[in-house]
């Protein structure tokens, strides 16, 4: 027997990837009664840095080290970009607001400046980026210092001498160790080794392994596997046993500093009395009169949602926020109209890599410039329903590294709206 | 002074027919170098159902190509057993098919001397639930499927161990010509640019469809046409047996099982060059909406695949349907045309694979004045530990298989655990291959599952660099190429799961990893 409930509140969020957390964390913060509901896993696939804008336009194949002055120009270029609809400052603002929030439930991330970031990557590549754990902060500025990669056996994935291999440089060292632990018999679980880090005695045993490099070293990355909880708390207690510097190296998913956001925001949020419906399928029935009826379901429950706003964070298609069929694109809680390429022959490039981007990631809804919804007449679909992150058109984030940006700002600007709206 | 390797023997092209003449050769003591310019089955042999035909399709068409057929799947099913799964396979008609067709099928199995058993629709739909309701006849034959790749893996394994040489990426720019015949080839090592000769006393061209193209450097006229075939693979296996769609060959109407998927297909489209072929969604939807109407599953499963392989087929002139263009095989001594140790191989069946390198080896030795007996009838094809890998579904915990626990499995869609990486990587090593994710890719089912090579990439990738078969950044490169080789065949069947899928690759690769933003090589 599935249990009935109803419930009511000020603001539904549906979605739990960044976008869905960043939209729940204003709502309460704001004080609105708030209930979220989404797949909680999403968030192992994030790498946990935080982009604004790292390549535009998009096919410059040029890495940016100041998004605000590009967004200037991205705002007069791409009238139709999400980032087109807010202004720098506002962005700027979502970040402090994320940066805080993240800080009160003792998550630490660099403050939001003016430049990018460019951190090395497990692939020996160079991302940039805008605002990264303190855990990874080191590794932004290697310099020429002399650097240990270490990797660990059975931890899939992550090889320390591949990541040294995208370092070619005139000065400083680079070594590699591969640890083999006693526990590893044959694949090391990431979230298993993580939890290792929480013990002291494994904290001391890695230790005495990395002081042999002590003087031939001067800071050791290790792949982000630093404890779940307190990981920044772990690195520097690896630090002062050690006595060189230690950094986090982003890697392939599972991403334990994914799961750190996830588990931050989650615990954070039920501090603030939000609600959380977990792995549901939301069903839109109707509104009633300013209200929006909604049903949440899963396989132990069904509830009756009445909610005065709604947040669609619902992402794209691994996100489950937009169907294709073989041959239209759809949204798959409200029906609404869906930005996107004519036909399917347009959807993708020929190349997976083709420097433009794919035209199916342009896809998404259309919105006003407090991100709700379009209908098909170019009005606001609904009053009170906003969009926020990547279900919003005209933003290939994977190919501008604009992800986490257009989360922040759509969220925060969304909550706000509907904020000061609720209060008339 | 360029480097100068001899040999009795230089065949170019490693699919089917080019490692089995390598093979067929070595058996009979002739000593071979197999080249080619890419690695083993990158062309038709790799981009084909996988069918080893009981005749039947042919019977209207192409009788003599029946009766090869017939007799090779017995030949076949004796000596390679282990690349072979005796599936057996059904021919069903629809409501609307060609009633004459079906009416004379029975008759002209039987001049073919090709088995068929009619039986009752009925029956047909409990041994294949997923079959239409809408069956008006069935007939049972034997058909069954082979993996291509492991044919030639075993193939070649068993010639180099016989004495032969394998080199990979190494492409034809030249034949140097004296006094009508071939004095020496002129080769380039494309991993490397290295350019040496190769001297033999006989040349033999199985190069599938570039055959014109190979031929051409002798100053001979081949004419190809080339006819593109595109095929879909589903996530999941539809059928036990092979089915065939009872009405005269043409798009959509043949679903092979391959260990855990299906394969359909397929079309026929006329092309100008067999490089830079990939499926269209016009043909994949064709394909998916044909197929339909046998196994209605086909209209809503789940594809993880789709790719193409260009027919090599021979013209005789006249102008047509390409698939009225025989699929019987060419053999040609160009003595003829001007260059006497010189022989072209083409067009064929992977079902007659075998056949064609017994007849094109009777031909070297032949020149060759050696008077032997081709014994790839008699001699049982080996089985190695590095041609397991390539089939489908081979499991860490099957039979036979190392229970290592300290064995991590590195490609978790197919299954495949580090240590057949290790095995593969020493045997493409040994062949004088380069190991990457591309030559590996030919070798096993990495990359092939579900996940499309999104995650299994980075796994193996980091192992190589961590063994040291990689070393330098630059190899990222590889990494980009394996990744756009698994992306044609994704492609066009991007919807649904699919989509999301691919999507989550793309967060990985480009998202995080920037890898667009990486030059390519050259």
């Amino acid at each position: 027997m599935k249990i009935n409930k109803n419930t009511d509140c000020d603001i539904l969020v549906i979605g739990a990837g960044l976008a869905g957390y960043i939209a729940a964390a204003r709502a309460a913060d704001l004080g609105l009664k708030t209930i979220q509901a989404g797949n909680s896993s999403a968030l192992f696939l994030a790498s946990g840095l935080f982009d604004l804008l790292g390549v535009f336009p998009i096919d410059s194949g040029k890495i940016l080290t100041h998004p605000y002055s590009a967004i200037k120009q991205l705002q007069s270029d791409q009238i139709y970009h999400p980032y087109s609809k807010t202004t720098p400052d506002q962005i700027k603002k979502g970040f402090q607001f994320l940066a805080s929030f993240l800080d009160s439930a003792e998550l630490k991330y660099s403050r939001p400046g003016a430049n990018n970031k460019q951190i090395l990557t497990s692939l020996g590549t160079f991302k940039p980026t805008y605002m990264v754990p303190e855990t990874f902060s080191k590794g932004c500025s290697l310099d020429e210092k002399n650097l240990l990669i270490v990797d660990f056996k059975g931890l899939r994935g992550f090889s320390a001498r591949q990541a040294a291999s995208g370092l070619g440089r005139k000065k400083g060292k680079i070594h590699t160790l591969t640890i083999d632990l006693p526990e590893n018999n044959g694949s090391l679980n990431p979230v298993h080794l993580a939890r290792s880090f929480e013990n002291q005695e494994f904290i001391q045993r890695l230790a005495d392994k990395l002081s042999m490099f002590s003087g031939k070293a001067d800071i050791v990355g290790l792949p982000a596997i630093c404890g779940i909880h307190n990981s920044l708390e772990i690195v520097k207690s690896l630090e002062k046993r050690i006595n060189m510097d230690v950094f986090e190296i982003p890697g392939m998913p599972p991403s334990i500093p994914g799961l750190r956001l996830k588990n931050t925001f989650e615990k954070k949020l039920s501090d603030l009395n939000v609600s959380f419906l977990s792995n549901a399928k939301i069903v839109f029935h109707a509104m009633e009169k300013d209200h929006f009826i909604l049903q949440a379901i899963n396989d132990n429950f069904e509830t009756r949602i009445k909610a005065r706003g709604v947040i669609l964070a619902s992402g794209r298609f691994p996100g489950g926020g937009l169907f294709a069929r073989r041959g239209i694109i759809l949204e798959t809680v409200f029906d609404l109209p869906v930005f996107q390429p004519k036909t399917r022959e347009m959807w993708h490039q020929l190349n997976f890599f083709d420097a433009k981007g794919h035209q199916i990631n342009q896809a998404g809804l259309e919105t006003d410039n407090r991100f709700r919804p379009l209908d098909k007449t170019g009005k606001p679909a609904f009053e009170n329903l906003y969009a926020a992150g990547s279900i919003i058109a005209h933003n290939d984030w994977t190919r501008l590294k604009s992800g986490t940006g257009v989360s922040c700002v759509s969220a925060y600007t969304a909550v706000n709206s509907f904020y000061k709206k609720h209060l008339r | 002074m360029h480097k100068t390797m001899e040999t009795d023997v230089l065949v170019i092209g490693g699919g089917v027919t080019g490692t089995g003449i390598a093979r067929d050769l070595s058996l009979r003591g002739v000593q071979c170098i197999l080249i080619d310019k890419s690695d083993l089955n990158a062309g038709a042999s790799g981009g084909n159902h996988g069918l080893l035909h009981s005749g039947a399709r042919y019977v209207g068409s192409d009788p003599e190509a029946a009766v090869e057929c017939k007799n090779e799947l017995g030949i076949l099913k004796n000596n390679a057993g282990h690349c072979i799964e005796d599936t057996g396979g059904l021919f069903i008609a629809v409501k609307g098919d060609d009633e004459k067709y079906i009416a004379d099928f029975p008759g002209m199995c039987e001049k073919s001397g090709v088995y068929c058993k009619k039986i009752d629709p009925a029956l047909a739909r409990d041994m294949e639930p997923v079959l239409s309701k809408d069956i008006i006849a069935a007939y049972q034959v034997n058909d069954a499927s082979i993996n291509p790749f492991k044919i030639s893996i075993e193939n070649m394994n068993d010639a180099v161990l016989r004495g032969s040489q394998f080199l990979s990426f190494c492409k034809l720019i030249e034949f140097k010509m004296i006094n009508h015949s071939i004095e020496y080839a002129g080769i380039i090592n494309e991993n490397n640019g290295e350019t040496f000769q190769i001297k033999a006393r006989t040349y033999v061209n199985a190069s599938g469809a570039w055959a014109g193209m190979i031929a051409a450097m002798a100053g001979i006229t081949i004419n190809m046409v080339l006819s593109k075939g595109t095929l879909l693979v589903t996530s999941k296996r539809m059928t036990k047996r092979v089915i065939n769609r009872l009405r005269k060959p043409t798009d959509g109407d043949i679903i092979v099982p391959g260990g855990v998927v299906s394969i359909i297909g397929t079309t026929s489209i006329r092309v100008d060059s067999p490089d830079h072929i990939y499926p269209t969604i016009n043909e994949v939807d064709q394909i998916i909406d044909e197929g339909g109407r046998i196994i209605p599953d086909l209209k809503t499963c789940r594809y993880i695949r789709a790719y193409s392989g260009a027919r090599p087929l021979v013209s005789e002139g006249k102008i047509g349907d390409d698939r009225s263009v025989s699929r019987g095989f060419t053999l040609r001594d160009h003595k003829m045309d001007g260059a006497d140790n010189f022989i072209t191989i083409t067009g064929g069946k992977l079902s007659t694979y075998r056949l064609m390198s017994e007849k094109a080896s009777d031909l070297v030795c032949w020149k060759h004045s050696i008077f032997s007996k081709c014994l790839t009838k008699e001699i049982p094809l080996p089985s190695t530990k590095s041609g397991e890998w390539s089939e489908p579904g081979m499991m860490a915990t099957e039979p036979g298989m190392s229970k290592n626990f300290n064995d991590p499995i590195l490609c978790e869609c197919e299954m495949v655990p580090q240590s057949a990486i290790d095995t593969i990587v020493s045997s493409i090593k040994q062949a004088g291959g380069k190991p990457n994710l591309t030559s590996l890719a030919l070798r096993s089912r990495i990359g092939k599952g579900p996940c499309q090579g999104a995650f299994c990439s980075l796994r193996i990738f980091s192992h190589l660099y961590d063994s040291n078969v990689l070393k330098d950044h630059s190899d990222i490169t590889n990494l980009k190429g394996f990744l756009n080789e698994r992306w044609k065949g994704e492609k066009s069947l991007l919807w649904g799961q699919a989509l999301a899928q691919s999507s989550l690759k793309e967060m990985i690769h480009s998202g995080l990893f920037g890898l667009e933003l990486i030059e390519n090589k050259n």
